[in-house]
């Protein structure tokens, strides 16, 4: 049986009607139109469908829509103000941080959620936050740089040279490296 | 980076042509695709290895509400497909061949009704004898997978070039080894889907998330019993391909069936679990025996290989996929005398088909192995050894491949440095080691059809701006973005003035697609050439327009110049508009086309397969646990030879996915089957790596031009997937003296191999 929601996502407010065994992903998608939340994996390990309720980060692949009446919901079509796009969404464009795109959405919310919480994250906490996330297409190293670049302030210094990205990505791959390797194993 | 500075829009980095819209969610992948009236397709799949269907009744499912078609392969033509063989149905005819097969399908309004119509559909199963290792396959008496396919053997491949007995009794050091390799599934985020119409006037319009647009559309046209031309394929967004998604499987074509029966449009999106049980045709597993010669001094001699690939239950490009492995390695290293013997045999499990790497990933496992094994028994260094060996401009391997770039050398040393090789092979740490090893790939291979071209039409806008109609499509490489610079360039107009399509059928010419890392080398070329059929019209109006002579134009910048004269300018819009508004004014428009140098390989396999070969060099330095096995990769070094760098961001991007494809090849990723099922269908059990796996990476590109490419590019795509197992292999028996043949390098694998070689005193 269908029942009535209004879900506020991004600051608008849907009025749906949904079965209660409906999944966020699927209201967010299909009852509200925005589809630019993804479904990868289905069970909540990949991190395609992360979206913003109340300032925590969920996967909406495992979240009841009618969980979420009455809390505030932020998907990747609420990033952009005014035609402008987030700091985010200019670093990953600027530092390459997506190929295929599919896992992008997701990989930015998880992001926001972490620098909303913590505007300066170290890199190696970066890399634990963003290991919910799985892309196929890039190894993660533009990924990481494109975050790294809006916690440094340095947003529009990508598309550089070959040179100055290289070593940026090696720093904030080595130190961590060596720092792990004994306690990894 | 030198030869890129004369160039005013190659080898810069620009944002991303589609980048705008993948960041804010707004790019349409194919599960956005909402049509009025559109139903949700699901298929019924055989839970049997292999089985007689004796009779599918779907009464019941035709019954419940909300279904609004039910069809099973008495619905369709029954007649095969299949790029080499036609040994494929879109529905089961007759029996199934492995657990996953589709059976039959349902298209109803939603996605619980579909399934529940599923539970609904009686199918009366005669369960028959299976069979799922490929050398039980080959024996006699094994269960035949199809009748007519002797001791199951799909394929044979003996090829023998020079003496090999000969070069064996004339080698110093003989050494031979078995190895195997793992099916690997291709695992993009996004899942196979489509969506499929089908109109009144009997013609289909099938929106996908295929690599291969056109050859989709050959396929469906097959399987439909239609006209290519019925057919309409329009490219969605594509959420990762890596070959998966080159069209060997049959959702679309049961969204057309269904489509059809219905007469309303139907979507099928591949749940995660389909996708591991019939969805993206994971790697072709194979073993891989090889016996190699060398002379004392390091020089290679002789090689002789024999490969058993499991096929699976259908063939889809498996032929093709052994032929690499089979051959493809030889253009890497000098070699005389070489034989390849290989097997395809089917089994009753899923069928395989392209990944990354095309065979080659097998292939390098193990020849990748041999090179080591040799250099530590001969006492060399692997870096000389390799550099001693190594393929060089104007090589023809035994095979016919004929090498006309090759910066193999430069690689090589730039590796040997990137990695610090000298520098840690000095002070060796406890438990550290170091391996290396070489690669080659192809810049698109002639094998489907006698062709391995393409072709782009660009049209000017009256504003200046050029668009370029091109089917190719793009994967998520950055292939858009790469074309729009190639045209800027050639046009000598701003990157910003070049937009391209999408990839569509009905509206663009005949493209292969995304496979055999072809695009950037190959459509590079058609793209290059339909801008310089662009820019002569534009210079003769110019010069009627400037009254000069057409030879004297320059362009750059959206102006075109009088040479010499430079004041004397006119802008690209004026031209277009000149000579589209005035009496029997004409468009700006022209096509370029562009059909490589290859040939199709003849019956015994010779044949210069690729217009350009790319080359490559990776070192690894690893860290094992002796009391756990646990391998961590400290830091990987690669060095490629693609030629001129288009899209540096994009070709970077390439470079460090293939090395996480790669380590995820050697190190994690596999899957267990267990009487043809595969046991752990998910994402939370066959692992990918994520961010905090990654180890230190430092890569470079070579200074490297390719004659025959557009300003000197060629392919990339692949190249670094290819040695990744094998170098980790090295590095590991460099740290602690143990030799795994077998993939996935596990932990237990290295501890068990410890244990034994403890217990032997070695």
């Amino acid at each position: 049986m269908k029942r009535e929601l209004v879900l506020n996502v991004n600051g608008e407010e849907h009025d749906i009607e949904i079965e209660p065994n409906r999944l966020l992903l699927e209201a967010l998608r299909e009852d509200a139109g925005l589809t630019g939340t993804k479904e990868g994996c289905s069970i909540g390990v990949c991190g395609a469908c992360s979206v913003i309720v109340d300032g925590r980060l969920v996967s909406a692949c495992l979240t009841l829509a009618v969980t979420c009446e009455g809390k505030k919901i932020e998907t990747i079509e609420g990033l952009a103000q005014d035609g402008e796009l987030h700091p985010l969404q200019r670093s990953f464009v600027q530092y390459g941080g997506f190929q295929c795109g599919i896992c992008t959405p997701g990989q930015i919310m998880a992001a926001k959620a972490l620098l909303d919480h913590n505007p300066k994250p170290t890199a190696d906490q970066v890399k634990e936050w963003m290991s919910a996330n799985l892309c196929r297409c890039t190894g993660y190293y533009k990924i990481l740089e494109s975050v790294m670049a809006v916690v440094e302030g340095k947003v529009d210094e990508g598309g550089g040279d070959e040179a100055v990205r290289q070593a940026r990505i090696q720093s904030l791959y080595q130190a961590d490296t060596y720092k792990s390797g004994s306690s990894d194993s | 980076m030198s030869k890129a500075e004369k160039y005013a829009v190659l080898g810069r980095n620009y944002d991303r042509f589609e980048g705008h819209d993948k960041v804010t969610g707004s790019a349409a992948y194919v599960a956005d695709v909402f049509l009025p009236g559109m139903l949700t397709g699901r298929i019924l799949r055989s839970p049997l290895p292999h089985a007689r269907i004796r009779n599918i009744d779907t009464s019941r499912a035709e019954k419940l509400r909300g279904v609004k078609a039910v069809v099973t392969a008495e619905d369709t033509i029954k007649k095969g497909w299949g790029v080499f063989f036609p040994d494929q149905y879109p529905l089961s005819v007759g029996k199934a061949r492995y657990v996953g097969e589709e059976v039959a399908a349902v298209a109803a309004v939603d996605r619980d009704t579909a399934e529940e119509a599923l539970e609904l559909i009686d199918v009366d199963w005669e369960e028959l004898p299976a069979v799922f290792d490929a050398e039980e396959a080959m024996q006699d008496g094994a269960p035949l997978i199809h009748e007519e396919k002797e001791n199951n053997i799909a394929l044979t491949i003996d090829v023998e070039r020079g003496d090999v007995d000969a070069a064996f009794k004339d080698s110093d050091l003989v050494v031979e080894e078995t190895f195997e390799s793992v099916p690997q599934w291709h695992s993009a985020i996004e899942t196979i889907g489509s969506v499929a119409e089908y109109s009144a006037n009997g013609k289909y319009t099938v929106y996908m998330n295929t690599q291969t647009l056109f050859m989709a559309r050959m396929r469906l046209a097959t399987a439909l019993g239609v006209r290519e031309a019925d057919v309409r394929v329009i490219q969605t967004a594509v959420g990762g391909g890596f070959g998966g998604k080159s069209c060997d499987d049959n959702n679309a074509m049961v969204a057309a069936i269904l489509a059809r029966k219905a007469r309303r449009p139907v979507k099928i999106i591949n749940t995660r679990e389909e996708e591991f049980l019939a969805g993206s045709r994971p790697r072709v597993n194979m073993k891989v025996w090889v016996r190699m010669g060398f002379k004392s001094d390091g020089r290679i001699r002789a090689k002789h290989m024999r490969i058993i690939a499991d096929n699976g239950a259908y063939s889809g490009k498996a032929p093709a996929i052994t032929g690499v492995a089979a051959l493809r390695h030889d253009t890497c290293y000098k070699y005389s005398d070489v034989r390849s013997e290989a097997y395809l045999v089917y089994t009753n499990k899923i069928p395989t088909g392209a990944f990354r790497g095309f065979g080659n990933p097998s292939a390098e496992f193990s020849v990748e192995q041999m090179m080591d094994i040799a250099a530590d028994e001969l006492g060399m260094d692997p870096f000389e050894m390799a550099r001693l060996n190594a393929a060089d401009e104007g090589y023809v391997s035994p095979h016919g491949n004929r090498v006309i770039s090759c910066e193999l050398k430069q690689c090589i040393d730039r590796t040997e440095r990137m990695i610090g090789w000298k520098e840690k092979r000095a002070a060796r740490k406890p438990n550290r080691g170091l391996g290396m090893g070489c690669t080659v790939h192809v810049s698109g291979k002639r094998h489907f059809g006698d062709y391995d071209g393409s072709s782009a039409t660009i049209k000017m806008n009256e504003d200046g701006k050029a668009f370029i109609l091109s089917g190719e499509g793009e994967t998520g490489q950055g292939h858009w973005t790469a074309m729009c610079q190639i045209a800027a360039e050639e046009l000598g107009i701003p990157f910003s003035d070049v937009a391209i399509s999408e990839a569509d059928t009905d509206l663009t010419t005949f493209c292969l697609g995304n496979y055999a890392s072809r695009l950037t080398y190959v459509a590079g070329n058609a793209v290059k050439n339909a801008a310089t059929a662009v820019k002569e019209i534009l210079f003769d109006t110019a010069s009627e327009m400037l009254e000069c002579d057409a030879s004297d134009l320059v362009s750059r910048d959206g102006f075109i110049f009088v040479k010499g004269a430079e004041q004397r300018s006119i802008s690209v819009a004026d031209v277009v508009r000149g000579r589209q508004f005035r009496r029997g004014g004409a468009p700006v428009v022209a096509s370029g086309s562009f059909d490589a140098d290859s040939v199709t390989q003849d019956a015994l396999r010779y044949g210069n397969e690729s217009g350009a070969y790319n080359f490559g060099c990776q070192a690894a330095e690893v860290e094992v646990d002796p009391d756990t096995g646990h391998v961590k990769v400290i830091q990987y070094a690669v060095a490629s030879d693609c030629g001129t760098v288009i899209y540096p961001i994009g070709a970077e991007g390439q470079v460090e996915g293939s090395i996480a494809q790669g380590l995820g090849y050697a190190l994690i990723e596999g899957i267990r089957m267990e009487e043809g099922r595969p046991i752990n269908p998910n994402f939370s059990d066959y692992r990918l790596a994520s961010m905090r796996d990654m180890p230190d990476l430092v890569h470079e590109f070579a200074d490297s031009y390719e004659p025959t490419g557009p300003f000197g590019a060629k392919g990339l795509g692949e190249l670094g997937m290819d040695p990744v197992a094998a170098i980790i292999s090295n590095a590991i028996y460099d740290a602690v003296g143990v030799r795994i043949t077998t993939l996935p390098i596990t932990a237990e694998k290295v501890l068990r191999a410890l244990q034994e070689k403890k217990r032997n005193g070695s």
